[in-house]
């Protein structure tokens, strides 16, 4: 009886067996797995469709939370992994030093047409000092200075904006002159380069120095008077989240608002006038932090057996103008592709993009992680009204914190 | 004094416990007799399926170590099961055991285990992998670029057809050279691709998947000591390496100027002027991690201010929660309470909505200017903005979030304290304050002691709190990096992932590890004095 009950059961294991592994013995054709968040999976299906049908190569788009694209790269299991990620510029010195993504190289033909800060920004050091490429730039974003025309007028100074923002404030109870989310690096930093700030020096090579930290350098410790009377006339507050600020400016009780062109639906909806400039020089030029987007291709094509293909995808195709100017129409950002980005016709995307002009891509080093915290703790605490921290002390005491971080 | 231990549901119930067929009881019978038996195969069987099925997807992922440890779970299973009405103990044991093992010893051996690397970002592949990983990125490339199809000639060997991407000059690149062809040979098509010669067939299809690692690796050697490497399916670039590996002296080595990166055991490679290469691998490195803590001055000067504040915020959050929740039962424990059971309900509700969500709209409530407590208070309190203040939130939306879980608590203790013994007390002329005090309370302690120190060592690492509500801020006076309602378990948060290069895992276990002996210590102190309760009756 035993041996029998044994026997039967060895008997089903195996039939088990055999029918949970039949779904992976089968599929031998080539397929590549893409990683794109919620706003892009449509598009990059559609342009990776394209280039797939063309290469008869399957592409599956496997959504996720763009955050999660890069945490879950780390733990992820070969069989799972993808072979294409849709990334941020700025995760490219992690990924590169996790050795999560490989480099690429592109034909002059195709990088001509990108801007050199695209490129520069999805390329990280290597151990000679050279810039090596890890991702395909497709699409750009940057904050600007969105005014709301009938209110007020396109400032033609830092002085004018100032002026303009608070005699608008002062109209009436409830005005607000200029939003801007508190507490916020990336929000702020028109203000904050306005001042001279600036986060990463670069070596001799042009390459980002972690060892010199501009938070807290001495000629935005000079300038850093203007933070304080900006505090004092109650122009900014840090009491000001992202969705007060928002309300206000939709509710047309703000002249000025900074945000960037994932609010260009909202403006568009809203039915304000509104006009998108670069804020207007202080000391130094005001400009923003960019953003760049793009895919990369990890280290998992090469065990899945997809990397020429990948590379060919990524490398190639993406940088297309044809693939970019689709990207962009689907998700609402300039495209990075010069010819591309010619074609732009839509007002506000084209005046977001013409906004960053000049502007800083942010640090891609991995270092940055030290500076969000302590530099978004330094803005909260200079406009926290009546008892705000000196801005002089906040940047000093941000930028003390932050070499300490970085070690 | 003598208290019974039974609870006085059974005593004033007066009846004999009935015990009724239960649907446990159903479904033990569904294991007996034939059916039961073909029942036990077929789920035995089923379990072998999917967990052979397990090991084999373990084994194909170089998993060994995994795949012989769930063999080995597997074969125990088996082996127990499979022999009738012996070890009868042992089958109810056993699922219990492992799912123990899986979900609380592993993860704590993989803790300790972490603790004792160097394993952060950098620091995250194996030596061999960070190896060719470094000669990659260091690949030095040459000004040339190609468009380029891959083909094979009629031997079967591979052959690169290249079309420099300026000049136009065409080539064959084959593994022992390249040879420069008539530009009328090769055309290009409306695609931009490249049609290889007459006597070549290009790769196309399977064909081209199926050669991606070998398309991958060729290389066409040149006459200057560089070689052609492929990017992609339909380009080509010049390149020359940047560093070779001596696996004699385990070193990297540039090849241009001869500088050599030597294993430092801390997993890197590096120069003799101390310079790392980016790309490192998981190393241990013994007790690093845990002296890295020590001797951190960011770790050791707000230490005491972040450890005094861990403290007061967990046994504050729980001993007024405790205080609001035994008043609120002790209401509600009225038998003539009007609406009670409305009551009841309303007070359990913060309990019932997920806390992360509470805490998001606390942050919005909270709000110095436009958050709505402010507008119902007749002064302006800066919540989240002054350092006391925002300890006081804190501590406010925790006692509002615990409060409902003593109440639940003590409405249970409350009911199982005998009657008989208060009435006896009053008979004896005690206050109602005095029976509270000499009575009802030490009974109760007996109960909810070990429930306070179990809430204490969880307020002790209540992370989302404090992450949620103030995200560890406002700024402290002292200006260091923690913040002032940071925790420790927050603070190290900072710490581990939010300073230096990107995240640490390492020093997050070691500091995790610290922070396990600190509660340990507490609890441990604790419950001894509840033993002394205890020993009270």
């Amino acid at each position: 009886m035993k041996k029998q009950v044994a026997k039967l059961v060895a008997g089903l294991t195996v039939a088990a067996l055999a029918a949970l592994s039949m779904p992976t013995t089968s599929g031998a054709a080539a397929t590549l797995r893409i990683w794109a968040d919620a706003d892009r999976k449509a598009s990059v299906e559609k342009v990776a469709g394209v280039w797939g049908k063309k290469n008869g190569v399957t592409v599956t788009v496997v959504q996720k939370d763009f955050g999660k694209i890069r945490d879950d790269l780390k733990t992820v299991d070969v069989a799972t992994a993808p072979d294409v990620i849709v990334g941020a510029h700025d995760w490219v010195g992690e990924l590169a030093a996790n050795g999560s993504v490989i480099p690429l190289t592109v034909s002059k033909s195709a990088s001509a047409k990108i801007p050199s800060y695209a490129l520069d920004a999805f390329s990280y050091a290597n151990a000679k000092g050279n810039k090596v490429l890890y991702g395909a730039p497709v699409a750009l974003e940057n904050v600007g200075l969105v005014v709301n025309t009938k209110v007020a007028k396109v400032p033609t100074s830092f002085a004018d904006m100032v002026s303009q923002a608070t005699a608008f404030q002062k109209k009436a109870a409830g005005n607000f002159g200029l939003v801007i989310p508190g507490g916020d690096a990336y929000h702020n930093y028109p203000l904050f380069s306005g001042l001279c700030g600036y986060v990463f020096g670069k070596d001799a090579k042009g390459n980002l120095n972690p060892n010199d930290v501009g938070v807290g350098n001495a000629k935005l410790l000079a300038n850093a008077g203007d933070v304080d009377s900006w505090n004092k006339s109650g122009l900014l507050s840090s009491k000001v989240d992202y969705g007060i600020a928002k309300n206000a400016f939709l509710a047309g009780k703000a002249a000025f608002w900074v945000t960037g062109p994932w609010e260009k639906d909202t403006l568009d909806k809203s039915g304000l006038k509104v006009k998108i400039v670069q804020m207007p020089k202080n000391k130094c030029d005001s400009v923003p932090f960019l953003g760049v987007q793009g895919f990369m291709v990890t280290k998992f094509a090469k065990s899945h057996g997809v990397e020429s293909q990948a590379r060919d995808l990524v490398g190639s195709y993406m940088l297309s103008a044809g693939a970019q100017t689709q990207l962009s129409s689907e998700n609402g950002r300039a495209p990075a592709n010069t010819d591309s980005a010619a074609k732009i016709d839509d007002r506000l995307l084209k005046e977001f993009a013409a906004a960053g002009k000049g502007g800083v891509p942010m640090p891609n080093i991995p270092e940055m992680s030290s500076v969000w915290g302590d530099l978004g703790t330094a803005w909260t605490n200079v406009f926290k009204g009546a008892d705000a921290t000196s801005a002089k002390t906040a940047f000093r005491t941000a930028g003390k914190n932050i070499k300490a971080k970085i070690g | 004094m003598n208290v019974p231990r039974e609870t006085n549901l059974h005593m004033t119930s007066g009846k004999g416990v009935v015990y009724r067929a239960s649907w446990l009881a159903w479904l033990i019978s569904l294991f007996s007799g034939v059916g039961g038996l073909i029942l036990k195969v077929v789920l035995l069987s089923l379990l072998n399926g999917l967990v052979g099925w397990t090991i084999i997807v373990l084994f194909t992922q170089d998993r060994l170590a995994w795949a012989l440890g769930t063999a080995a779970v597997l074969a125990v299973f088996d082996f127990i099961y499979l022999r009738p009405n012996k070890l009868l103990p042992a089958k109810f044991i056993l699922p219990g055991s492992v799912l123990l093992i899986a979900y609380l010893i592993v993860p704590i051996f993989f803790t300790i285990n972490t603790a004792f690397q160097k394993y952060s970002t950098g620091h995250v592949l194996t030596k061999s992998e960070a190896i060719t990983t470094n000669i990659e990125q260091n690949v030095v490339q040459g000004e040339k670029f190609f468009m380029m199809t891959p083909a094979r000639d009629a031997s079967g060997a591979l052959v690169l057809v290249l079309v420099d991407d300026t000049s136009g000059q065409t080539y064959l690149g084959r593994a022992n050279g390249l040879e420069e062809i008539d530009p009328s040979s090769v055309q290009v098509d409306e695609f931009g691709d490249v049609l290889p010669p007459a006597g070549l067939t290009a790769l196309v299809g399977d064909e081209l998947f199926g050669a991606d690692a070998e398309l991958a690796a060729f290389e066409v050697p040149l006459d200057g000591g560089g070689v052609i490497r492929t990017e992609g399916i339909s380009g080509a670039y010049e390149s020359e390496p940047g560093f070779e590996y001596d696996e004699a002296r385990d070193m990297l080595i540039a090849t241009d100027t001869g500088v050599e990166y030597s294993d430092n055991g801390r997993g890197s490679y590096v120069n003799p002027s101390g310079d790392e290469l980016v790309v490192g691998w998981r190393e241990y490195v013994g007790f690093e991690n845990f002296t890295a803590v020590i001797t951190n001055p960011l770790v050791r000067q707000p230490f005491l201010r972040a450890f005094v504040w861990t403290i007061s915020f967990a046994a504050s959050t729980v001993l007024i929660s405790f205080a609001i929740g035994l008043f609120l039962a002790k209401l509600l424990d009225k038998p003539k309470f009007r609406l009670k059971k409305m009551y009841r309900s309303l007070l359990v509700v913060p309990y019932a909505i997920p806390g992360f969500l509470s805490l998001l709209v606390f942050k919005g409530l909270l709000n110095d200017d436009y958050g709505l407590i402010n507008k119902l208070l007749p002064f302006d309190a800066p919540w989240l903005f002054d350092p006391w203040w925002a300890r006081l939130s804190v501590i406010l939306v925790s006692v509002w979030l615990t409060t409902p879980y003593f109440l639940l608590v003590c409405m249970g203790a409350l009911q199982a304290i005998p009657a008989e013994l208060v009435e006896a007390a009053r008979v004896d002329g005690a206050t109602r304050w005095q029976v509270f005090k000499k009575v009802t309370l030490p009974l109760l302690l007996v109960v909810v002691t070990p429930l306070l120190i179990a809430s204490f060592a969880y307020n002790f690492n209540n992370f989302n709190n404090v992450f949620l509500l103030t995200g560890g801020g406002p700024s402290s006076d002292d200006q260091s990096v923690a913040g002032a309602t940071d925790i420790l378990i927050s603070y190290t948060y900072k710490l581990a992932f939010e300073a230096g290069k990107g995240q640490d895992y390492g020093l997050a276990s070691a500091i995790s590890i610290y922070i396990f002996f600190i509660v340990a210590a507490m609890s441990a102190s604790g419950f001894l004095r509840s033993k002394a309760l205890e020993n009270m009756k």
